[in-house]
């Protein structure tokens, strides 16, 4: 078994126009996938999500740049952690991430471990 | 439509109620708790209807997701706690709401109800009820009839607590540091006053104090799950509740009537719950400091290892009472040393003790001063005066069940005569 990071980028819900109602709808996907997931017996290590403020750093000087906007089209919004066996487990799983419709994609990486 | 509803699905609600409530409480504040409650109360009542056809396989996760939906529908009305900035703006907010809403999250959230229930701030008369309320999901009708008051009385007790958690603006945590030992002596105390509510209830029906007892000791175990809150006096306290518990069912005869210690079928008593309890007290006297919790679940027990009413180790009990009136002294105590003199046969001892203080200050239990009084007189044979004291306590006692227990006293001795 290994681990899998699924990450999440896309608009925000805020960034897209979303009515409340409409959101409403979406969190209920969000938790049907979660309970699939459970139901399905997949390990879930954690998961989290991340605030729309994002600050970056760079340049040998070290330039802060906070970027609060959601307009931004790439924005990480959050990750699950699986125990899985395979790449493709992972898809599969990946394949019920509920936003794809609103351009949102799904990051499958796995998470390397050094064996000493 | 409450009288269809069957009892497991009366036992899932009020058992949901208190879960739902502090996890929705996590979220929003408890500045927003009527309105959680109402949206809990709703929930059921859709549950309700949708269940008419047949409760759903997993009927608990059935109320958590509608929780979680609850939860979304309540952003839009209400704006989230600003100590707590989960905004429902991406759909992976759902992951950090689902958190909330796992097993352990919930423990830790009526953890902090139960601190809440128990604020010093907070009225100590509306503490039982807004406890009883808000984690045992209780309805305002089922504590009324367990604490012996009026519907409307705990309405308002309700309304004022909850008011006052939003005019206090209390914080719905676990006390930390030096904060937390006065905290969690009070939350005791609390649990201690909803335990004897149930076992020294003037109610005669078993269930209702089988609930109040089982609650007590449901909170205490919540307590005991906690690294920080399971202390010495906790353990102690559970201890003394499972040894209690234990004795409840020998206590009432079939047509609900009490059985006193002595005529009490022991074989009733139930034995998983005496082992609980001794595993309790294993933990409670590992640092060796003790509490009263620690002294009283001592006597209960040495009730519990006797195996009639004659074997009673009296001056191992004596000497209990005495560390335990030590560390508190209070007139229950003297009361109950003078009662334990008298089986020691040392009468005039127990006399004297029972001279040093006045029924008056034993307040609305007055009466058993006047039952000891009986007894002492029984002991010497002076049988009209035992039926003056005996008398004088009928005049003061309100709980029908001891009522009946001093006539039956007093008609045996009038046979006897």
């Amino acid at each position: 078994m290994k681990d899998f990071m699924l990450i999440f980028k896309g608009k925000s819900y805020e960034a897209l126009g979303l009515t409340p109602e409409q959101i409403e709808q979406r969190m209920g996907k969000w938790f049907a996938w979660h309970q699939k997931m459970e139901t399905d017996g997949v390990r879930i290590k954690s998961g989290d999500a991340l605030h729309d403020h994002t600050r970056t750093m760079a340049g040998t000087d070290r330039t802060r740049t906070d970027v609060t906007s959601p307009e931004t089209k790439e924005l990480i919004g959050g990750y699950y952690i699986l125990t899985l066996n395979d790449m493709e487990e992972a898809s599969k799983i990946a394949e019920n991430f509920p936003d794809y419709d609103l351009g949102s994609v799904v990051e499958i990486r796995e998470i390397m471990v050094y064996d000493v | 439509m409450s009288e269809t509803k069957p009892p497991l699905v009366e036992h899932l609600f009020r058992h949901q109620y208190g879960k739902m409530v502090a996890a929705l409480t996590r979220i929003f504040g408890p500045s927003n708790l009527e309105t959680i409650e109402d949206a809990v109360q709703d929930t059921f009542m859709k549950a309700m209807v949708a269940w008419r056809e047949g409760i759903p396989e997993n009927p608990e996760g059935w109320l958590m997701t509608a929780a979680k939906n609850r939860a979304i529908d309540l952003f839009r009305k209400l704006t989230a706690d600003e100590k707590r900035v989960l905004k429902m703006d991406s759909g992976t907010s759902a992951i950090a709401l689902g958190e909330v809403f796992l097993e352990s999250e919930i423990e830790d959230a009526q953890l902090r109800m139960i601190f809440m229930a128990c604020h010093p701030s907070l009225n100590p008369r509306d503490q039982i009820a807004f406890a009883l309320k808000t984690i045992s999901g209780f309805s305002s009708k089922e504590i009324a009839s367990a604490l012996l008051l009026k519907e409307e009385t705990v309405k308002k007790r309700l309304v004022r607590a909850r008011k006052s958690i939003a005019a206090l603006d209390l914080e719905f945590k676990i006390p930390q540091g030096t904060d937390l030992p006065p905290r969690l002596n009070r939350v005791l105390e609390v649990l201690y006053l909803i335990f004897n509510e149930g076992f020294h209830s003037g109610k005669k029906e078993i269930l209702v104090r089988k609930e109040l007892c089982g609650e007590a000791m449901r909170f205490c175990q919540m307590l005991l799950k906690n690294p920080f809150t399971k202390t010495s006096e906790a353990h102690a306290l559970f201890g003394l509740m499972c040894f209690h518990s234990a004795r409840l069912e020998g206590k009432i005869s079939a047509d609900n009537e009490i059985i006193d210690l002595k005529n009490q079928d022991r074989s009733k008593w139930f034995g998983p719950l005496v082992i609980l309890g001794n595993e309790a007290m294993n933990k409670a006297v590992e640092k060796g400091k003790y509490s009263t919790y620690h002294f009283e679940a001592a006597i209960a027990a040495e009730h519990l290892k006797a195996k009639t009413f004659e074997e009673t180790d009296w001056n191992q009990i004596h000497n209990y009472y005495h560390q335990l009136h030590e560390l508190q002294p209070t007139v229950f105590n003297l009361l109950n040393i003078a009662f334990v003199k008298m089986q020691l046969g040392k009468l005039s001892e127990a006399f004297e003790i029972l001279m040093t203080f006045h029924p008056k200050d034993l307040e609305q239990r007055a009466y058993l001063y006047y039952g000891t009084i009986a007894e002492y007189h029984i002991l010497k044979n002076e049988k009209s005066k035992a039926i003056n004291s005996l008398d004088e306590a009928l005049k003061l006692v309100k709980n029908e069940a001891e009522k009946t227990y001093l006539k039956r006293k007093k008609e045996k001795i009038n046979e006897s005569m």
